[in-house]
Formats: structure tokens, sequence, C-alpha cells
């Protein structure tokens, strides 16, 4: 229930605070683009200075000018486009019993050859013991949410892969996409073995796209990255090599707050603040046009380290709607013919889908799990159970929130 | 006719997906394959039901998805936007005029309606013959909810002549029926002989 009274207010303080915060952002962004022009012809010089930094922030590792912009190659006539996105029913204790069911919904669709597509979806339900329970770093707990996720995204790639290889086998040129990163960051500080096992999957999977040359793309719509800008803050941090561990003007920064008699000097600002908050989608809304693409950088999460060969690299494109992230393993990245192919794929799917990969959002669809679906899901199971003579109880909590007393 | 001399898997145009004792619905096999306005379809099994198409629509499959306009041919939608196709459905509504038992289609209302997911075949020659052989079908017509009922007198009349070469007698005996039927409104009826005979 909510008080709309006290949140209208707190709405209200937010939109003025947003309005405050916006004023000197144009600014930034027009700094942050002559910055880009900058480096235009030393990018190899700032190249060289981003890889000697130590910064506190996830920094874009050039691979070429950081000014480079590529127009959209064409798509070829004849081109097979695979995704797969799912959703979940998470375990949950209170319900009948101790389950949870991944959905996974995938699309083959053919283009400029007028066959029939392939729209579906497929459940699995989980629940054994070794599905509910795992060991990690010789602890033994109940399934989390995190990892439910974890192995969703699993089953995506490894959906995606199989179906490549299918359509792969009939002589088809295809891409495979995926919603979101392919950068799987959240295993950082897991324990090893569950690092190591999620892992080696995701690295088979994209090891059987690679030898069969099929490329696969992960979008991501609205990124928030600042990947790019933050690789003008090195450009702008006057420290040989920067070092933001060690930084001189944000230690006087922190000794003019301990200065409680206030005599001292106000500190220099720091160097690499004025462009500070600013995105890489708002500083390419300014640098590409449509169907555009930026150049092709490398990740520098730490993650990365164990992807050998499938290192993920990124790039901006203008899709005509917004500007999107492109995140591919660095074998597509090399190769040009693949690079030119995930980049036409990318503004055609979201020229179909007007304004979103249209085999993302098929997929989607067929992935979803409503309200609805989860009642039906729920009501199988009493009915198995109840058919099978299996005693089953659900929690007071659970009974609780279907009926509530006055 | 009877189930086993007919291929079920290739023949039938439509699968009931909702069904009363007046009325039936059924999804078309094919996208855009419904059979046409005015035409006469039926059910198999233990008492066949006999049905008169009088809607039919073509929309999403999912309530909450509308179609959109894309400004492509039908060809470029299938090359470049083949999706859209698997997310449409049509389906058509049909009028119950009669059901058949040992003694051949009878021109009542049936016992039960048809089950739910039965599969619809077009009527043949023949009992199309024996459905309209009086003008009770016409009755039925002008007596149904929510029908637009010159219009599918005008198509039915036109099927069940074409179903008897043509036949001009047939015609004038029909005629005489609707004028028993629709005595009382004069434009109406000759509006109807008019566009039955064009």
């Amino acid at each position: 229930m909510l008080d709309y009274g006290l949140l209208k207010r707190q709405v209200d303080q937010m939109a003025v605070d947003a309005s405050t915060l916006q004023d000197d952002f144009f600014a930034r962004i027009d700094l942050a683009c002559s910055e880009m022009d900058r480096w235009e012809d030393a990018w190899k010089t700032l190249g060289i200075k981003i890889a000697r930094s130590r910064t506190s922030w996830l920094v874009a590792q050039l691979g070429g000018p950081i000014t480079e912009a590529c127009p959209r190659p064409d798509r070829p006539k004849e081109l097979t486009v695979i995704a797969a996105d799912g959703s979940q029913i998470f375990p949950d204790r209170h319900e009948v019993a101790n389950c949870f069911l991944i959905n996974i919904g995938y699309v083959v669709i053919h283009y400029g050859t007028g066959e029939r597509p392939v729209l579906n979806s497929e459940p699995t339900l989980f629940y054994d013991e070794d599905d509910l329970y795992q060991e990690w770093a010789g602890k033994r707990s109940p399934i989390t949410r995190e990892v439910v996720g974890v192995r969703r995204n699993a089953m995506e790639l490894e959906k995606v892969v199989t179906l490549s290889a299918l359509a792969h086998a009939e002589g088809r040129t295809c891409v495979g996409l995926t919603d979101g990163t392919l950068i799987l960051w959240m295993l950082e500080g897991k324990p090893y073995d569950f690092r190591r096992e999620t892992l080696q999957t995701t690295l088979a999977g994209l090891e059987r796209l690679r030898e069969l040359r099929v490329p696969i793309a992960g979008y991501i719509s609205d990124p928030g990255s600042a990947d790019v800008l933050n690789a003008l803050r090195v450009g702008l941090c006057p420290e040989q090599p920067t070092n933001c561990d060690k930084c001189p003007w944000k230690a006087a920064e922190a000794q003019h707050l301990l200065d409680f008699d206030g005599d001292s000097e106000p500190p220099a600002p720091i160097p690499c603040e004025p462009i500070a908050g600013v995105t890489d989608d708002m500083l390419y809304a300014r640098r590409l046009k449509r169907g555009e693409r930026s150049g092709v950088y490398r990740s520098a999460s730490k993650i990365l380290e164990d992807y050998g060969p499938h290192r993920i690299c990124f790039f901006y494109v203008h899709t005509g709607w917004e500007i999107g992230r492109v995140e591919i393993p660095e074998w597509v990245a090399k190769d040009r013919e693949l690079l030119d192919l995930v980049h036409a794929t990318v503004v055609d799917q979201v020229d179909k889908g007007r304004g979103y990969p249209v085999v993302l959002s098929e997929s989607h669809e067929r992935a979803i799990v409503r309200g609805a679906d989860r009642d039906i899901f729920f009501k199988f199971l009493k009915d198995a159970f109840v058919k099978n003579n299996i005693k089953t109880e659900q929690s007071l909590k659970q009974l609780k929130k279907m009926a509530a007393a006055v | 006719m009877a189930l086993s001399s007919i291929d079920i898997s290739t023949e039938y145009i439509g699968e009931i997906v909702e069904s009363s004792t007046s009325q039936f619905t059924s999804e078309s096999r094919e996208l855009n394959g419904a059979p046409p306005f005015g035409s006469f379809v039926k059910t198999l099994g233990a008492l066949p039901v006999y049905g008169l198409v009088f809607n039919v629509c073509t929309h999403s499959i999912e309530p909450n998805r509308r179609a959109t306009a894309y400004g492509l041919t039908e060809q470029e939608l299938r090359e470049e936007q083949p999706q859209i196709f698997e997310l449409l459905k049509t389906e058509f509504e049909a009028v119950i005029i009669g059901y058949g038992d040992d003694r051949g289609p009878q021109q009542v209302l049936p016992p039960q309606p048809p089950g739910i997911h039965s599969f619809v075949f077009p009527c043949t020659e023949s009992e199309i013959k024996a459905l309209t052989n009086s003008g009770d079908f016409l009755r039925s017509i002008l007596c149904g909810n929510r029908l637009p009922a010159d219009d599918l007198i005008i198509a039915s009349v036109r099927n069940a002549w074409a179903a008897r070469a043509l036949d001009m007698p047939y015609l004038v005996s029909i005629g005489k029926d609707l004028c028993r039927l629709i005595r009382d409104d004069y434009d109406r009826l000759s509006s109807i002989m008019r566009r039955i005979s064009q």
C-alpha cells in the first residue's frame, strides 16, 4: 500500500534535483567532444597512457583512432538471424514444492528467402537436489536468484549456439544475437569453482561459434557505460602515469576537508572532473550519424582476463533510434567480414523492430512467463502432487498473502 | 460423408475454438485461408453440424499486440518481416443451419454444439443441395442474432444456385420463399432479389 501524499513530495524533490544537475551537462558533453578531437591524431599516445594507467573506473582500450566512425555496411540479402532470451520462476520455499523453472524463448528468422521463421519456447523444470542446492568453496546453500540468472544466461547462449550450428550446417549465413552483455562481470568475487564452471560453459559455446565462424553479439539498449569517456578522462589527467589511488588533486581535496579552521586555499579542481558524469551514448549521439558505428574497443573488465581468444570488445552504433552498445568476442572484432556482418545486422534488426532488434523482442515475447502462466504452473504442481498422493504444504506466509483478514 | 473417407490431415480448413448450439468460431488452418463469406461448411462426427460462414477476420494472436502498417508489399514483408505471419491468425464464424443424422441433413439446430477443436470442412455440392432444397435456411439467417442478414442471404443463395448449375426454376422458387419471408418490406426484398441475380 502506498502513501501517495508522502511519495508525491519525494518525487517532486527528485525532479527538482535532477533538473539542477542537468544545467551544466551540455557544457560537459561539449568538452568531451573537443577532447575526443584533440586525440584524433595522437590516439596511439592516448592508448599508451591508458595501458599504463591505474584507475578506479573501467577504461576502454583503444584499437584505432578514437574519432573513428564507420558507415553502415550492406546486409547480405539472404541472412539468418538467431536469438534466445530466457525468463524464470524463481525457487520459492513458501510454495507447494521446491523447484524452479527456466523458460527459453528462441527465434530463427530467415531474411530474403520467404521461409517461415521459427518462434518457439522451451521450459525446463529443475527439482533435483543438485539443482536446488549448490556447493561452492565447500559451502552448501540453497540456490539463489543470482545463480538461477547465471544458469539462464548459459542456457540462452547454449540455445543460440545449437541453432547457429544447425543453420550453419544448412549452409546459411547467420548471426546470433543475445540481449545484454556478454561480459559475465557478476562472476567477479564469486567462489572460484562457481566462476570456473560458469566460464567453462560460456567459453565452450563461444569456442563452438568461433570454429563455425558464426558471429555472436550482445546488444545493449540505453547503455549507461562510460568506458570511452573514461579513456578521455585519462587523457585529461596530467599525471604520468595516471594512478587514481595516488591522485594529488584528490589528496588536496581530502586535506582541505580536514581543515576545520577554513584557513587553507580551496584546492584546485580535479583535472578529469569536468567531463565526469557524461556517458558514452551521450558522447556518440553527437559524433555518429544514423547507421554509423564507432571504432571497436576492448573492454577492461577484470573477468575478461579469463576469456582467452573470446575477450569481449564493443562498439557503439547509431541505430537511428538510439545509441546502442554492441559487444562481440575479439575473434569477431578482428575479422572485418564478421564485424561488418554484425554491424549491418544490428542496424537492420533495430530498423525492423522499430527501435529494438526484432529477434530480441520476439524471443523475449516467447520467453516471458506472465502472472497467469505462473499461476497455472503452480496449479499444475498442486494437481500433480494431489494426484500422486504426495503430501504438500504451503507456508502460512503464502496462505496469509492469498487471504489477509481484516 | 463418412469420417474415414476424408483425409483429415489435408482437407480441413479450420478448427473450432468457440462453440454454441447456434454459432461456432473456427481458426483457419492457413492465414487468410478462411472459406468465403456465405459458404457452407460442416464438422464431422456422430452428429455432423452444418453452418454458413457469416464473418471472417484476421488479427494478432496476442491481445496486447496490434498489427501496424509497414508500407511494404506482401512479398517484401515475407522476405524482410517474416515473423509477422506467425503472429497473425484468421478466424471465421458460422451460423448453424442444421445437423446431420441417419436420415441426412436436418434443417434444425443440433441437440449439442459441435466439439471444440473439431475440424471444419467445406460442404460438398450434394450437401449444399440437401441444405438448401427449401427456403428454411433463409429463415435461420433472418432469425439469427447480429448477422449481416441481407448480404448473407445474397451470398448463400448464389452458392446454392451455383451448386445447381445456375438452374433458373430453383432461383424462382427461392425468390418465392423470400417474398413470403420479407413481404412487409418491399424495398429490402427488391434490393436482395436484384443483387442475387446480378
